[in-house]
């Protein structure tokens, strides 16, 4: 019998060259496709916002977008071609979304996957965490960035911002407890906080963090809170935007200096998982509890928000002010669900056999993200999850999860 | 079969432990110990001990047969597992190898019984005996029973009453254990106690530690940390703390008589209690300049491997655990993809077994549950640098060499601190005589007590 195994008999040299000249006949292929893409996002957004469905009769559509982006992906990011030759995969026989082969983000660590050029890499996002571990890298160039944003700001929209054009839509002070992006340039969360800022933010705008090494930053906990109690001051809502950790840092603040807020009503907290890896895991329904204590927000204004680097698009929970008027944690948990957007889609395997679970079963996460034009759409993720309707819910790892002596793995 | 209430570990999981209901177990404990351990000779306790795990060989055991039946639910590993395992340990615990045992540690099989002189000091001049402890605890982890079980005859041997505390979801064999033990010899069972409780409960085990006067611990080094200080000083403390294993492959043997025989072995330990126990080998230390190269050697180890799936199946793995597997998979498949120095053999539609090739000697954990290294090295020296990172932590290492070469290795291996070295497909069978982490497992539950004798003398 046959054993499945990886390995290359001879390392061929890609033909730069040759490369390149792909690409440059590739590339109209790319902006044809950006366009096609940023229509999608367009009108399946508005169509979101009329019936809050995400998936709405958009699957052939779909459909139809990914079988073409694989396609332009399997000739011009070499990397991924090899991954899908190895697996015997390539555009003849890939006819639908879910069998594009999905990539580990391993590859993103350890490899360039990207068709953009190196004289046009622009930007680069790396993953957060210890220098031990190579980080994953996503480059960009002015265009890809352009369609990164549009795709992020289409989204965030409806569900941080649901009330704009309402006459419920107020003005915010919006406060992100991270560094301005000119001083963390390489984090692909503080280029979204900067993005929806720019695109959103109206009368004052703040960064309360400050860069340290390895991507990472350190709350300014005094700028925060001062921030934080002159908004209640003169009844302005703030809308925070933060990773689950500083979240409970600063409330953990307030909490031991007896400086808790009461925030005008509509503030909103978007959180997100922020570093894989840190060591702390903080159970939801305390992060919720704490923002109704200590800064009078509801469960039905916190957020969650789930992306990483090696993506594009994100994941909400939770459409701000929504669900049953509940200030119950409880009940506000049970009924979220991460949704992506309609250019995205999910599947959830089995761990063990790598195929889809059922609903209720825990499975790994794999994302198919349109928006990863120039990168590669199909990405298999570490983190287990399980599935709900037409979205996931998120499970905290448990401690055990991976043994000791991972860390020696990376170089 | 049901197993009657006796030992805490029997009741109820939702029974609440008090550190009162732990107090007096201990005394009672000690109570019988008085009344029917202390005055047993040595050979009656092997003869007992001996006969119990004689009868675990037998097939129409009932607590083989109830091990065997429920033991994969119980335990997560397969029945197979389970056969093997508890066939290879039963089969080495005999009456000859637990005098053996004896004879090492106490240099007399009387040793413990009356004052008695040694071979180096035949009865004249200086006779010694040996007492073991009145309350003997163990804390153990993990999910092989062997050390527990190799604890309790240990502590049968040495006359100590025995606690044996357990980590939560683990006391499913070392409770037939028990009532086995029981069921041959009540008045023995009756000094033994087994209970299980998560680890950290600070009321039960400060009353636990308070009524011993030995403590036997495995574990975590951070467990062993966090026991260590709360052990009463007058109390001995044996710590067992994370220990890793490896196999050394000689080119000698990498020839066409002794290849497969070579490979099959180095799988049998890997497959082993699904290489979870500390004996295990993470990875192995192939030399190169044989007739069959390193990489021959993880391909045939993948297909040994994959055989053996069918024979003594993996068990069933949490999601957690699983994903561990599957997110290491994909770093190795992504690496082998792109460069020749990694290569990947993967069980396909399962986690269930995975070879790595990684030319370069530096030393990795394994995330286990057979997920195995091989690594290409020209000499032990090569290998023994790319180890260093687990120097002094490494209770196996199991050995493939030629007799022109085996001796030299050991040496080698011994010197850089090897607890043990034994032969590849040996590495989870070690000998009641085997010196957990290097030390004399039943020498250092004892105390002496040393009678210099009067010359004879006009006196």
């Amino acid at each position: 019998m046959e054993l499945f195994s990886v390995r290359v008999v001879a390392v061929n040299q890609p033909d730069l060259e040759q490369q390149v000249k792909q690409n440059r006949m590739n590339s109209t292929g790319f902006e044809a496709f950006s366009e096609q893409l940023c229509d999608f996002i367009l009108r399946s957004t508005a169509s979101f916002c009329s019936s809050q469905r995400a998936q709405a009769d958009t699957g052939d559509e779909f459909n139809d977008l990914a079988v073409k982006l694989f396609e332009i992906q399997y000739q011009s990011v070499s990397a991924y071609r090899r991954w899908c030759d190895i697996r015997g995969k390539n555009p003849g026989n890939v006819k639908a979304w879910d069998q594009v082969p999905a990539v580990p983000t391993a590859a993103f660590k350890e490899l360039d996957m990207t068709a953009i050029e190196p004289a046009q890499r622009t930007t680069v996002f790396y993953s957060s965490g210890t220098t031990m571990h190579r980080p994953s890298k996503h480059w960009h160039s002015p265009v890809s960035i352009k369609t990164y944003e549009r795709s992020l700001l289409a989204w965030f929209r409806p569900h941080m911002m649901p009330e704009i054009g309402s006459d419920q839509d107020a003005s915010y002070l919006w406060l992100a407890l991270t560094p301005p992006p000119n001083l963390a340039p390489h984090s692909s969360l503080v280029h979204m906080l900067g993005t929806v800022m720019a695109e959103f933010g109206g009368k004052e705008t703040v960064f309360a963090g400050q860069p340290a090494p390895d991507n990472i930053w350190l709350l300014d906990h005094e700028k925060a809170c001062k921030t934080l109690e002159r908004a209640a001051m003169v009844n302005t809502p703030v809308c925070i935007l933060t990773t689950a950790f500083h979240c409970v840092e600063l409330m953990e603040y307030l909490d031991k200096h007896k400086r808790a807020v009461r925030l005008p009503p509509k503030s909103r907290i978007m959180e997100t998982g922020g570093y894989k890896g840190r060591s702390r895991q903080i159970p939801k329904k305390d992060l919720l509890s704490m923002a109704r204590d200590l800064l009078g927000i509801e469960p039905s204004y916190c957020v969650s928000e789930y992306g990483m680097t090696e993506l594009s698009s994100q994941a909400y929970d939770l459409v701000a002010g929504s669900g049953n008027d509940t200030t119950d944690v409880e009940q506000s948990l049970a009924q979220r669900c991460f949704r992506f957007p309609p250019w995205a889609r999910i599947r959830i395997v089995s761990p063990e056999t790598g195929r889809p679970v059922t609903i209720g079963e825990p499975g790994l996460l794999q994302v198919y993200d349109l928006a990863n034009v120039y990168s590669v759409m199909a990405v298999q993720t570490e983190d287990l999850v399980v599935p709900k309707e037409d979205g996931f819910q998120y499970i905290n790892r448990s401690p055990g999860a991976e043994q000791r002596g991972c860390s020696l793995m990376a170089k | 079969m049901n197993l009657p209430d006796y030992f805490l570990a029997d009741l109820p999981s939702s029974t609440e432990l008090s550190s009162t209901l732990i107090t007096e177990a201990c005394l009672t404990l000690k109570r019988n110990r008085e009344r029917y351990l202390v005055q047993r000779s040595t050979a009656s306790l092997i003869g007992a001990i001996a006969a119990v795990a004689a009868d675990w060989l037998n097939p129409e055991n009932p607590f083989r047969r109830t091990a065997l039946e429920k033991g994969p639910a119980a335990t997560g590993f397969s029945r197979e597992t389970l056969e093997t395992g508890l066939d290879t340990l039963f089969k080495t615990i005999t009456p000859e190898s637990l005098q053996l045992l004896v004879l090492q540690d106490l240099g007399h099989v009387d040793r413990l019984e009356r004052l008695t002189g040694s071979e180096i000091e035949p009865g004249s001049s200086r006779l010694a005996i040996a007492k073991g402890p009145e309350l003997l605890v163990h804390i153990t982890a993990g999910r092989l029973p062997n050390p527990p079980i190799m604890s309790i005859v240990l502590g049968l041997l040495a006359r100590a009453a025995q606690f044996v505390k357990c980590a939560s979801g683990t006391s499913f064999l070392l409770r037939l254990f028990g009532h086995s033990l029981r069921e041959v010899e009540p008045k023995l069972g009756a000094c033994l106690e087994i209970a299980e409780w998560k680890g950290g409960n600070e009321a039960l085990e400060n009353a636990l530690f308070a009524q011993a006067d030995c403590i036997t611990a495995m574990g975590e080094d951070s467990t062993l940390a966090a026991i260590r200080p709360r052990v009463p000083p007058q109390v001995r403390f044996l710590g067992y703390g994370h220990r890793v294993s490896f196999g050394y492959v000689a080119r000698e043997v990498l020839d066409y008589h002794l290849f497969a025989k070579t490979v099959a072995a180095a799988a049998h330990d890997v497959a082993a209690w699904d290489q979870l126990g500390c004996l295990s080998p993470h990875l192995f230390y192939v030399e190169t300049g044989g007739r069959y190269s390193p990489d021959n050697f993880a391909e045939q180890l993948a297909t040994e491997l994959d055989r053996l799936e069918r024979v003594q199946p993996r068990g069933q793995l949490s999601p957690e655990a699983a994903s561990a597997i599957t997110a290491r998979r994909s770093f190795y498949e992504v690496r082998a993809a792109f460069s020749t120095d990694t290569k990947i053999w993967m069980s396909q539609e399962s986690t269930s077994w995975t070879v790595v090739y990684e030319n370069d000697p530096q030393f990795q954990f394994s995330c286990l549950n057979r997920f195995v290294y091989v690594k290409p090295v020209q000499n032990i020296e090569q290998a023994l640098r790319g180890a260093d990172t687990v120097r002094g932590r490494v209770a196996t290492v199991g050995l493939a060499a030629p007799s022109t070469k085996e001796h030299d290795l050991a040496h080698r291996l011994a010197v850089w601190g090897a607890a043990r070295v034994c032969p590849l497909g040996r590495m989870q069978s070690p000998p009641p005589t085997w010196r957990h982490d290097g030390r004399p497992s039943l020498g250092d539950l004892v105390v002496w007590t040393d009678w210099e004798r009067c010359e004879r003398s006009f006196l």
